[in-house]
């Protein structure tokens, strides 16, 4: 596979939409990124309550930061957007969730359709260890039954959106645990980039790689928040600061506060929100 | 304490200090003593079955088939493809359901029932082979008499716990976050255990695989009802009692005649350097899946 003749870029008329069970009907409904709407979310694990009613916006083609001391249910919140909050046992959520108008958990709506609309990168990259380079990529579109000739150009494209292309296109063939730990995370953003989402939500992306990989991924959410709605959960403040618009905090399962980036970080409207953005708990 | 008195005692010459010492060295001696015990049985196992079957052991051995009564040589050439048979035969019932019932219990199952059939996969590796035997004679062979699928059928029902639970195990070293990887890219779980987990898993399984054949390779007892009755020549129907290679050292080591005896150990031979090999390359595939799976 590492010997693939060049691509030329294709028109976009020229891709065929993605059309398998209810994917169609969220992609199909929306021209450009939504805006996502949280309203009174809760989730739990058993009786446990993670998260207390949460309403809050995330806005369209905007990148929001996601705040707060371990355990306070930062990446629950994110989970429930693409439902995988509900796929560990004892887990659940109520309340909704909306992209623009849609909600996700309505019964008719089917909860693969939702992870296609909604791409999510983890914590610690979680490449598949089994496969090429190229085949992580095309993973997605492949097993949703997008003909293999489209491949190619759809690997290209969300590399080069993930800003790997250039260290990657002479070993696509090559294992995916051959990459460093901030290649194997940039793959598995063009991963959730090459079923084509609207919504990109990415948990602690960058915990577990060193400033320089760290950067390297920041540098490419400014670009692709043209194209989809970006959540970022962080521990780190000054992520937050350098790469998002707005950013909420959160605290034991509640929403503080959220607004402007700057505002949060320079005249916050509570107190808790103060004493953790500048370092005095969390 | 004066430095004579604390000099004994850090000589040890103390009685209680000396005590521990020497009950220290005891249970050392015992432990390693079972040790050289355990790889002690193994060498002599294969020693004296080398050294008894290697002088009937040849190509006459491997390619003749057993020959009528009286008459001198032959081979267990009709044995071992027989053998090699109900292997194929076992293997194709127990490996599909072992690895549904693995992905069922690591996958899908609620806490309680993956526990309660964890527990029934271990009680079925209990049983005595010779009861498997009984019952696959009583349901299958009764009535319709002996065939190589009988014969492959108890074979199976020996595997399949041992297939199933070392498929568990494999499925439990692919970390939780692949899976998550493959849900969150909108594949639907079926498709994601298909395509993602069980590729990383498969040369464990394999493993597993291997290590139930190397098991029933040597099984005797499940085949006495069920596919002992055998034709001398080659034979690969199904549909009759095929020979095997347990069976015929059985058979063999009953004679009376020192040729007989000879062909039996260098079978005994064939047949333990078969689920040698097999162990060997088991290990050898589970240490790469362990390394692929990142641990």
């Amino acid at each position: 596979m590492s010997a693939r003749p060049p691509i030329k870029p294709p028109a976009a008329a020229d891709r065929e939409p993605v059309r398998e069970g209810g994917t169609a009907a969220i992609r199909d409904g929306f021209r450009k990124a939504p805006t996502v709407r949280l309203r009174g979310l809760r989730a739990f694990y058993g009786d446990q309550e993670g998260l207390k009613g949460i309403d809050l916006d995330f806005e369209a083609n905007q990148i929001t930061a996601v705040i707060g001391p371990s355990g306070c249910g930062k990446s629950t919140l994110i989970r429930c957007i693409n439902r995988m909050h509900e796929e560990l046992p004892g887990a659940r959520s109520e309340g909704r969730v909306l992209l623009d108008d849609l909600n996700l958990y309505d019964p008719a709506i089917d909860v693969i359709a939702v992870r296609r609309a909604v791409g999510m990168v983890f914590q610690r990259p979680n490449p598949f260890l089994t496969m090429s380079i190229f085949d992580n990529v095309a993973a997605g579109p492949k097993l949703s039954g997008v003909p293999k000739r489209h491949l190619p150009e759809i690997v290209e494209r969300s590399l080069r959106d993930a800003g790997l292309w250039e260290e990657v296109k002479d070993r696509l063939g090559a294992p995916a645990h051959a990459l460093s730990g901030g290649q194997q995370q940039r793959l598995c953003i063009a991963r959730s980039l090459a079923v084509d989402p609207l919504v990109l939500l990415l948990d602690e992306p960058c915990s577990a790689l060193d400033p320089t990989a760290t950067l390297k991924i920041e540098d490419r959410l400014g670009d692709l928040k043209r194209r989809v709605t970006i959540v970022i959960v962080t521990h780190n403040m000054q992520q937050a600061a350098r790469v998002a618009d707005r950013t909420a905090f959160l605290l034991d399962g509640e929403l503080v506060e959220a607004g402007p980036t700057a505002e949060i970080f320079t005249k916050p409207r509570d107190r808790r929100t103060e004493e953790y953005v500048t370092g005095k708990f969390g | 304490m004066s430095d004579l008195a604390l000099q004994a005692r850090l000589e040890g010459k103390e009685g209680h200090l000396r005590r521990r010492r020497a009950v220290n060295v005891v249970m050392e001696a015992a432990a390693t003593a079972g040790a050289v015990v355990a790889v002690g049985v193994l060498a002599l196992v294969i020693g004296s079955v080398i050294v008894k079957g290697a002088g009937a052991f040849g190509l006459d051995l491997l390619i003749h088939s057993e020959v009528p009564f009286g008459e001198k040589g032959g081979g267990v050439a009709n044995a071992i493809v027989g053998t090699g048979l109900l292997i194929l035969l076992a293997t194709a019932f127990a490996v599909p359901i072992g690895l549904l019932v693995a992905l069922y219990t690591h996958e899908f199952a609620p806490p309680r029932i993956a526990n309660g059939l964890r527990f029934v996969l271990d009680v079925l590796n209990g049983v005595p082979t010779i009861v498997t035997g009984i019952l696959v004679f009583s349901l299958l062979v009764v009535g319709s008499g002996q065939t190589a699928y009988a014969g492959g059928i108890a074979l199976a029902i020996i595997m399949l716990p041992i297939v199933a639970r070392s498929a568990q195990e494999v499925l439990a070293l692919v970390p939780r976050p692949i899976r998550e990887g493959g849900l969150a890219l909108g594949l639907p779980r079926w498709k994601v255990l298909l395509r993602i987990v069980l590729p990383g898993a498969a040369g464990g399984i394999l493993t597993g695989v291997l290590l139930a054949v190397a098991r029933v390779a040597g099984e005797t007892a499940p085949l006495l009802f069920t596919c002992s009755v055998f034709a001398q020549g080659i034979s690969i129907n199904p549909g009759h009692a095929v020979a095997s290679l347990p069976l015929r050292i059985f058979q063999l080591a009953e004679g009376n005649s020192p040729e007989e005896h000879n062909e039996a150990w260098a079978a005994a031979l064939l047949l333990i350097l078969f689920v040698l090999a097999l162990n060997f390359v088991a290990r050898y595939l589970y240490a790469r899946t362990r390394s692929r799976v990142g641990l």
